[in-house]
């Protein structure tokens, strides 16, 4: 290749898209199980942008895809769905056998001294924005319902447990102090209940 | 400076013989070799990096990823480490099936390391044996925890999978011919005259230069220096471990004593499968704020974390040191220097089972 046009890809290489090699076995896989778009397969996943959860053409209807190049096959995101969406291997038999699941909490930290109450968090967060459509609309809002909101001067969170661990709000932050801590806790039916 | 030698003869970073890439400067006056000195760094990850800011269900993947021979023992170290930190305890069962995962990682390990070095021997016959008990070992890993490599088997408070009786039983019976391949070729490697006259009397360090320079792991057992981390464990204590020592601290000593440790882990995974109790593999529990420094008896010596996490369980600060710096340079000071030909520096290096992944990291 010619050094110019060397250069030229170099720089401007684009990262790799999404395919699946041919050769790659297909699970994690579907069940056709409906649902519920909790987002947890998305939120406990390790290897980014491995698997998303996205609406169909279908009204009302959402589905995950797994992006196989990605996917590291760590079998979290089919333990810990709740509605049995997905399947890979003996996981669902065994986790069935055993009684054991996972169970996530998210815990959301503001940082006092750094958050100067822009909002710019609760406009962002897309619970808040079902929640009260008028947050989304004009930026402010007077509903305790949502997660979180800019209350006397600084960003207050209200319900930590309706959060989905999302991690807009984060990214949205322009002075980083917003913080949502994924707690994912592995468990087991006990014999005795 | 005088120069002292004749040449300088470097090996690497691409050689047949070496698995990652390394180079090994060689000062030779003929085919003496008087000082060798080891150069790394050509494969840096900046996996510690990457942890910092993330939950134990990421790190776990990457704590994995550092190395991927050992992967089980990175695992259990990285979630023991964790649980120290938050006070998590482990029901018996579960304990006993992390010592069974990593018994078993254990002796593909040994198995792999004893392979590449009759492959640097040029012995390639018992090397491709020594693989084909590999695969048996690597068959009953993914029997166990649904993975050949990067099992991601243990989680805080307990295992991911419970394995059945038909399950523990097919492992009980793969051990069975482990052990007897494993002796079978041990005797071979034993007897065999260009084997033996090709390993014994190379490479030799002695107990105090491994007490010096800190060897860890088999090349120092090999040398006589009773050090082992798996006794220190509790789960070990309760099934009566005790570490295996050879005194030669040669080429031939280290190979056998991997040897004899395969055979060690066959008896503790008999052990565990017999005695493994009933009842709950998950005891549950969450991360919570702290620091601390854990070890544990990787394949290749001593592993170490030191963690600091937050509030909710996020590493903040984690550093990891590895086993084979240590017989790395070991090797380079006291094991290459007076081998009498530079065929022999591959040999005594591999020897020592060097693992340039998890030492850069």
């Amino acid at each position: 290749m010619a050094r110019p046009e060397w250069i030229k890809t170099f720089f401007l290489a684009k990262t790799a898209p999404l395919t699946t090699p041919p050769h790659f076995r297909e699970f994690p896989h579907l069940t056709g199980k409906e649902c519920t778009h909790c987002f947890q397969c998305m939120m406990v996943c390790p290897a980014p942008g491995a698997i998303e959860v996205i609406r169909t053409e279908k009204p009302g209807e959402w589905k995950p895809v797994i992006h196989l190049g990605h996917c590291i096959r760590c079998g979290l995101c089919v333990e810990i769905c709740p509605e049995l969406v997905l399947d890979a291997g003996r996981v669902h038999t065994k986790n069935a056998q055993d009684g054991t699941y996972m169970q996530f909490q998210f815990h959301i930290t503001v940082n006092p001294v750094t958050c100067m109450g822009c909002g710019s968090c609760t406009v962002a967060c897309p619970v808040n924005k079902e929640i009260d459509p008028q947050l989304a609309a004009k930026g402010t809002s007077t509903s305790d319902e949502v997660i979180m909101r800019v209350y006397k001067g600084i960003n207050t969170v209200f319900h930590e447990d309706k959060c989905t661990g999302c991690k807009t709000c984060e990214e949205q932050c322009p002075t980083r102090s917003i913080l949502v801590a994924r707690v994912l806790e592995p468990l087991q039916i006990s014999e005795e209940a | 400076m005088k120069k002292i030698v004749d040449v300088s003869i470097p090996l690497g970073p691409v050689h047949p013989i070496f698995k990652e890439p390394c180079r090994i400067k060689c000062e030779t006056f003929g085919e003496q070799v008087l000082a060798a000195e080891v150069e790394l760094g050509y494969m840096k990850k900046g996996i510690e990096r990457i942890m910092v800011g993330r939950p134990w269900q990421e790190v776990m993947f990457l704590a994995e990823r550092v190395c991927g021979i050992c992967s089980v023992i990175h695992n259990f170290v990285f979630i023991e480490t964790m649980e120290k930190i938050s006070g998590v305890t482990v029901p018996d069962r579960a304990a006993y099936l992390r010592v069974l995962a990593n018994e078993l990682d254990r002796m593909q390990s040994h198995l792999i390391a004893n392979f590449s070095y009759c492959y640097t021997i040029e012995h390639e016959t018992i090397g491709m044996y020594l693989l084909n008990i590999r695969e048996t070992v690597m068959d009953m890993l993914e029997y166990l925890t649904g993975a050949r490599v990067t099992c991601a088997y243990i989680v805080p408070g307990g295992v991911r999978f419970d394995p059945d009786s038909e399950d523990l039983t097919r492992i009980m019976t793969a051990m069975d011919d482990v052990e007897r391949e494993t002796r079978r070729y041990m005797n071979m490697f034993e007897s065999g005259p260009l084997i033996g006259l090709r390993s014994k009397g190379i490479g030799i360090m002695t107990r105090e230069q491994a007490e010096l320079i800190h060897a860890v792991g088999p090349t120092a057992r090999a040398c006589g220096i009773t050090t082992d981390c798996r006794s220190d464990h509790p789960t070990y204590q309760r099934l009566n471990f005790s570490p295996l020592v050879r005194t030669e601290g040669d080429n031939y000593a280290r190979v056998m004593l991997r040897f004899q440790e395969v055979l060690q882990s066959v008896d503790l995974i008999r052990t565990i499968i017999r005695t493994l109790p009933e009842g709950k593999i998950r005891g549950g529990g969450t991360i919570g704020r702290g620091e601390t420094t854990h070890q544990g008896e990787a394949p290749r010596g001593e592993l170490t974390y030191r963690i600091k996490s937050d509030t909710h369980g996020r590493v903040q600060e984690i550093s990891i040191q590895t086993p084979s710096i240590m017989n790395i340079e070991a090797c380079a000071r006291y094991m290459i220097p007076g081998v009498t030909s530079v065929a022999d520096v591959t040999a005594a290096y591999i020897s020592s089972d060097p693992c340039v992944a998890c030492t850069e990291r």
